[in-house]
């Protein structure tokens, strides 16, 4: 009888919706092993979840992840980009990978779809942005069917209730970090990322729009990229459809997708924060599989 | 006489009517308009992409020419009128575009945002201020939310630092009772000057520019000839002819208005806006008036009825920047699949 | 008990006759209750009952309080529906909602004027963080529809004696350096914590404020002038009035004030606030002589059992608004609710 796969040791640092939300997928995980729930406020919903789920938890933030120093070999850093800024040299130190959440961009940009392999064994990745998970495969299956890709372009559409506090003040940092995740992956100098927050009820599932300009557009490669790469999206973010296939309109090649959320712990209409988590698990499980192999 | 407050009016030929010209305004223009404009005596020109700066996208159209050129531009033209700009945060950035427009010359920052999402702007608002700037925010497509939310969000942007408060009919879809009422509370209730931008889908842009004005308002949008987007704005021409004869002080001369019409009506012969079954679905729909040249375009190349898509657009609530979603609604109407709400 | 349950039942089906309409919006819908287990939890529950076996509404029920299930074994009637789900659970710990919840009334609060005297704080955090923790929790929710905030009278300050009857846009002074006005602060942070939660997240809530009542499911214990009344005349009396009597108050019947909060959920306007009460006036002196007819012998009724000089105040709602946007309306006369209340404490003392 083959022993059962070994699961990753891993820990998450921030309760909020987000880390929360994380949580629960890390716990229905086979190769995941939550260790902490760690963060700075026991009262907060998510520290209640995670207690009633009998996961571990802590007030002590960074300090109690420090605890777990041999323990643990991955940490999700669910926190704020400032915060972040100070946990990597902590995490550096601890010899832990770490999946930054945030658009600290630290490490690597990780979309696993595109780049999982090259980021395993890299001690720090950052997950981009959720406009950038969503359009950034694509983007680089238009790369990839097409010589001359001149310009990219991506707009997101998502709920204004999905948009918090924090998203609404760093509205530009998403848009820069989106466009920088674009221009990597895409190997496209000129690139701009849009981002619409649209409050209709009930709340509008995410929806991500890729144009591009290309000097001599191959619609049918494109088509086929464009398809294989949707279907290795789908297999670790479920709710991720190609509702517009690639078609040339305008002297533009456009494709549309939407983001149905799992429903985890965050709404179903949240699939802009659902697929960084969905990327970010992707990632971890990849790690731990590489483990044990 | 009365000691009625001046009139602020605002001109925004060269912004709204980006729009109207597939976002193709030449340098030329820009300087012929310009001069014009500033010989009239509007308070402020607006210079740019139909949605601002940074806009210039595959999502809402490129530009021609860039805008730091056309800024630069209009700015020489300029003396007592100043120059402004509308930003909307999720197209534009403070680092890239902003920046720029300051070192531009921009005057007038007007910052905007759909109508129930102001703390988008509050950084926007923020940096302007701290660069010794004005700057004013814009509630777009404000006839989607009820006065008290207006209030809200008016409260909000006043509270980042706006400098006045300007409520957009972008889809043309008002009626005056409307104006007076969400006009009125805002005028009531705010302490900075509330002011209203027009649109004339349903023919009723003076009429509910002179409602504004009425119930408070003291800044006005138009723009020479209505070219603007959709069915075009409150015409300036008509506005400074409106404010001139029920006594409204203002910085506009009546005839050197009309001239800039004219001077407008040669530059842009043959895109000046008018009413069409499009425009006139788009303004019952409520759908954002530069929408109506991308719906066509799409409507056509799919094979179905603009106005359909228009329609399910509306039925969607879809706001401005959202011209993909155009595309997706042509694309189900062309394939006569059930359209279904986004969310399953 | 059966007589009494009878009674209620009664009640509830005479409050719905020919207004069930009213409250389509909530047919097949999930609510969830906080606090669903005091005297407008219990009323709530009867109504959702006759809506559900009379008028086919399909309604399901999450019942969150500190005695959920306590309360479902006290009144089996209610506690053996299968569509009630009794949660224990405390208010400012709350973290999640049913994920299929679309109405909330949120009326968990610490109410008994004894707490408010020696755990002012528990008062304080219940009734605000309490408020805090739920919105947080709904913000979450796929598809909210409405939420009633359940406030308070009181958070008008003192009304005015010349003026008969307090509307909604009447503020009264703030007492926040007296810990004598921590429920009445409580409450009025509550309805902050709305504003914000509205503001913020456009969540849609509607916030009502309660005056006056009574009615079958009302603790006899509680330091109401009504309740003091009954429990006195039931006792043989008499009836003790601190001052002259003159101080006036408009009490109305849990039915009626069962149907108003969930008109309120059904077609409140989010933003909005309403009085939710009685418009009619009465003094203490004809309520406590109306009550006395109800028994024989009759009660001997004594006034200034207190000290000289003790304040006569008014507390009278308009409920134009509530008429308007909510059909609110006084369907049980006082002199009927009364006799109805006495008839089921009978009723419940008989066992």
């Amino acid at each position: 009888m083959t022993p059962p796969t070994e699961r990753l040791p891993v820990a998450i640092l921030g309760t909020g919706n987000i880390g929360t939300d994380l949580l629960l997928k890390v716990l229905r995980s086979p190769v995941l092993d939550c260790r902490l729930f760690a963060g700075r406020n026991l009262a907060s919903p998510g520290m209640s979840k995670a207690s009633h789920l009998n996961v571990p938890v802590s007030a002590k933030g960074i300090d109690s992840i420090q605890e777990l120093k041999g323990e643990i070999a991955l940490v999700f850093d669910a926190t704020s980009a400032p915060d972040h800024l100070k946990h990597a040299p902590v995490f550096e130190q601890m010899g832990v990978v770490a999946v930054d959440l945030t658009p600290a961009k630290v490490g690597r940009m990780c979309v696993p779809a595109v780049n999982l392999d090259e980021c395993l064994g890299l001690p720090n990745v950052n997950m981009v942005t959720c406009g950038g998970q969503a359009a950034i495969p694509l983007a680089w299956a238009i790369a990839q069917a097409n010589a001359q890709v001149e310009y990219v372009e991506t707009v997101s559409s998502i709920a204004s209730r999905s948009a918090g506090p924090a998203t609404r003040i760093n509205l530009d940092e998403y848009l820069d970090t989106t466009e920088m995740g674009l221009q990597l992956f895409a190997g496209c100098p000129r690139t701009k990322a849009i981002l619409n927050l649209n409050p209709a009820q009930p709340c509008i599932h995410m929806q991500t729009t890729i144009m591009a300009k290309i000097t001599h557009p191959d619609l049918l490669r494109t088509r086929e990229k464009v398809a294989a790469m949707v279907a290795m999206i789908k297999k670790y973010v479920p709710g991720y459809q190609l509702i517009l296939p690639p078609m040339i309109e305008g002297g533009r090649m456009v494709m549309m997708v939407r983001v149905d959320g799992l429903g985890d712990y965050l709404p179903k209409y949240a699939g802009n924060l659902d697929i960084i988590n969905c990327a970010a698990i992707a990632f971890a499980e990849a790690c731990a599989h590489r483990r044990n192999s | 006489m009365t000691d009625q407050p001046s009139i602020t009016v605002c001109d925004a030929t060269l912004r709204d009517g980006s729009h109207a010209y597939s976002h193709q305004i030449t340098l030329e223009q820009v300087t012929a308009y310009a001069t014009a404009a500033e010989a009239a005596g509007f308070s402020f020109l607006e210079v740019g992409h139909g949605n601002g700066l940074g806009a210039s996208s595959l999502q809402v159209g490129e530009s021609l020419v860039p805008e730091g050129e056309m800024l630069s531009a209009a700015k020489k033209c300029l003396r007592r009128t100043k120059l402004s700009v509308h930003v909307i945060p999720g197209f534009a950035t403070i680092k890239r575009e902003i920046v720029n427009a300051l070192e531009a010359g921009v005057d007038l920052f007007r910052v905007g945002c759909h109508c129930t999402e102001a703390d988008i702007t509050q950084r926007h608002i923020g940096y302007v201020r701290s660069a010794g700037h004005e700057t004013w925010g814009v509630l777009m497509m404000s006839h989607m939310a009820p006065k008290e939310v207006l209030l809200e969000e008016a409260k909000k942007l006043q509270s980042y630092g706006a400098q006045g408060v300007v409520l957009m009919d972008s889809a043309g879809a008002y009626f005056p009772q409307e104006v007076t009422a969400k006009i009125g509370l805002l005028a009531s209730r705010l302490d900075v000057p509330v002011g209203f931008h027009a649109h004339d889908n349903l023919g009723l842009s003076i009429a509910n520019s002179l409602a504004a004005l009425e119930a408070g308002a003291r800044i006005i949008d138009g723009t020479a000839k209505g070219f603007g987007a959709g069915a075009g704005n409150a015409p300036l021409e008509l506005l400074a002819a409106v404010l001139r004869q029920r006594g409204y002080p203002c910085s506009v001369d009546l005839y050197r208005a009309l001239d800039a019409a004219e001077v407008a009506a040669r530059l842009f012969a043959g895109s000046l806006p008018e009413s069409t079954g499009i425009t006139i679905v788009s303004g019952l729909a409520g759908v954002f008036s530069g929408f109506s040249k991308p719906v066509q375009r799409a409507a056509a190349q799919l094979g179905v009825d603009p106005r359909d898509v228009l329609v399910e657009l509306g039925r969607r609530k879809v706001v401005g920047g959202q011209e993909d979603i155009i595309l997706e609604v042509a694309a189900e109407l062309a394939r006569g699949s059930n359209l279904s709400a986004p969310n399953p | 008990m059966n007589r009494a349950i009878t009674l209620v039942r009664a009640d509830a089906e005479a409050v719905l006759e020919g207004r069930n309409g009213q409250l389509e919006a909530l047919r097949g819908q999930h609510l969830f209750i906080s606090g669903g287990t005091g005297f407008l939890g219990a009323w709530l529950l009867e109504l959702a009952a006759v809506l559900n076996e009379r008028h086919g509404f399909g309604l399901t029920v999450t019942v969150f309080s500190r005695n959920a299930r306590a309360f479902a074994q006290r009144w089996p009637h209610l506690g053996g529906l299968e569509w009630i789900t009794f949660q224990d659970g405390d208010i400012r710990y709350l973290s999640e909602l049913p994920r299929e919840t679309r109405y909330i009334i949120h009326a968990a609060a610490l109410t008994d004027r004894r707490l408010f005297a020696s755990q002012p704080s528990a008062v304080a955090e219940t009734n605000g963080l309490g408020t805090l923790r739920l919105l947080r929790a709904a913000n979450l929710l796929e598809d909210l529809k409405n939420v009633v905030l359940m406030s308070s009278c009181l958070v008008y300050g003192q009304q005015p004696w010349e003026t008969a009857q307090i509307n909604e846009s009447f503020a009264g002074p703030l007492r926040s350096n007296d810990v004598n006005a921590v429920y009445a602060e409580s409450k009025r942070f509550a309805e902050m914590i709305a504003q914000c939660a509205i503001s913020e997240s456009k969540l849609p809530v509607v916030t009502v404020r309660p005056f006056a009542f009574v009615g079958p499911y009302q603790s006899l214990e509680l330091p109401w002038a009504v309740t003091d009344f009954i429990r006195d005349s039931l006792a043989g009396g008499p009836i003790r009035i601190m001052g002259d009597g003159a101080t006036v108050r408009s009490i109305m019947y849990g039915s009626d004030f069962a149907f108003g909060v969930l008109s309120a959920l059904a077609v409140g306007k989010p933003r909005e606030t309403y009085n939710l009460g009685s418009p009619e006036a009465i003094d203490l002196g004809s309520l406590a002589r109306m009550i006395t007819q109800f028994f024989s012998p009759v009660p001997e009724i004594r006034t200034r059992v207190g000290q000289v000089g003790h304040d006569r105040n008014r507390l009278v709602p308009a409920i134009d608004r509530a008429a308007a946007d909510l059909g609110l309306k006084v369907t049980v006369p006082l002199p009927e609710a009364l006799q109805r209340t006495i008839a089921w404490n009978r009723f419940i003392q008989n066992k």
